[in-house]
């Protein structure tokens, strides 16, 4: 029973996938539709930043399955490594690491939640504003299977079981 | 009929008499040595009969006492089971007393995250830096979007502009 929990576990801690984007931020008079990745979030972008229109230069999405995996989000000048250190109940810690060509811009040790997408304002570039964008996403698979499964109560149980003991012995 | 044994055995106590006495010395084939042995087998028995008679005990009821005493105990220790704290009452109330904390613990835990609810965490910076030779008026600000989508904001000020070239894809 406890390996098909564990098996269990690790199938829906496997199900995320992180997504970085480059985006240029900028106010033209003619702007273009906000990429679909991220339309979520363009009120948002709106608001905080002031620009009417949200390039993306560069994107890579990562599926996740243990948590440590690194990668590269590149645009021609810019690079953004993203090196993933483990899972927690919050989500992933992760070290960015914000590249122009072979200088390093700007560092930060983050927590990202599965809930809670960063954004991080960079360098002024011409007119516009490089933004970089990091959100957790479901897995598409693993939302077909869960579309299909509905959630184990053992499985649900086992998480907040674990979440606890995490809680009381971190 | 009595055999020769028990002849014997009567003559020696002094049991015959009259004809039967007779007919059995007359069958003796030494007379004499017979008596010299009826003789002895009396002495002994006199003699038995002294000792046997000075170890007579005198509180023989309280002895008997004693000894069905000491049987019924030794009787009744090996009769009474052997005792244990995990008697089968206790083990059923302690199999029971378990299976109810862990139905309470998982209940509990169940009903602080009802199924499917999302996660009430938000991203976490815990540290940023940039180039301070680069950057040496840069500052970071961390803050929280109010809206709906939780956005977690890492703005930086004071970074060194780049030419429009580098909005390349």
């Amino acid at each position: 029973m406890f390996l098909v929990l564990a098996i269990s576990a690790a199938s829906a801690d496997a199900a995320h996938a992180v997504w970085s984007g480059l985006v240029i931020a900028e106010n033209v008079p003619q702007p273009t539709p906000i990429p679909p990745e991220l339309t979520k979030l363009e009120q948002t972008l709106k608001e905080l930043f002031g620009y009417n229109q949200f390039e993306l230069i560069g994107q890579s999405v990562k599926t996740l399955k243990t948590g440590e995996e690194d990668w590269l989000a590149n645009s021609k000048y810019f690079g953004l490594h993203v090196d993933a250190r483990g899972e927690n109940d919050a989500g992933y810690t992760l070290n960015l690491k914000l590249y122009k060509e072979k200088d390093v811009l700007l560092e930060t040790d983050a927590n990202l939640s599965k809930s809670s997408p960063l954004v991080i304002k960079g360098p002024q570039v011409g007119s516009g504003q490089l933004l970089l964008v990091l959100v957790v996403k479901d897995d598409e698979g693993a939302h077909r299977r869960r579309r299909v499964e509905p959630a184990n109560p053992i499985t649900a149980g086992w998480h907040r079981l674990r979440r606890a003991i995490h809680r009381i012995l971190p | 009929m009595k055999t020769f044994e028990e002849k014997w055995t009567a003559w020696l106590d002094g049991q015959l008499s009259g004809k039967e006495l007779a007919e059995f010395e007359a069958s003796l084939p030494d007379l004499a040595a017979a008596q010299a042995e009826k003789r002895d087998a009396q002495k002994l028995g006199a003699f038995l009969k002294d000792q046997l008679g000075a170890l007579t005990l005198s509180n023989e009821e309280f002895f008997s006492h004693q000894i069905h005493d000491r049987i019924a105990r030794d009787s009744a220790d090996r009769d009474r089971p052997r005792s244990s704290w995990w008697t089968i009452p206790r083990l059923v109330w302690s199999g029971a007393t378990a299976l109810a904390l862990f139905v309470i613990t998982t209940v509990v835990l169940m009903s602080q995250h009802p199924s499917g609810e999302q996660s009430e965490y938000l991203t976490q910076i815990l540290n940023s830096r940039v180039d301070p030779a680069a950057n040496p008026n840069a500052t970071i600000y961390i803050f929280e979007s109010k809206n709906e989508n939780k956005v977690t904001v890492l703005w930086t000020e004071g970074l060194q502009t780049l030419p429009a070239d580098y909005a390349a894809k």
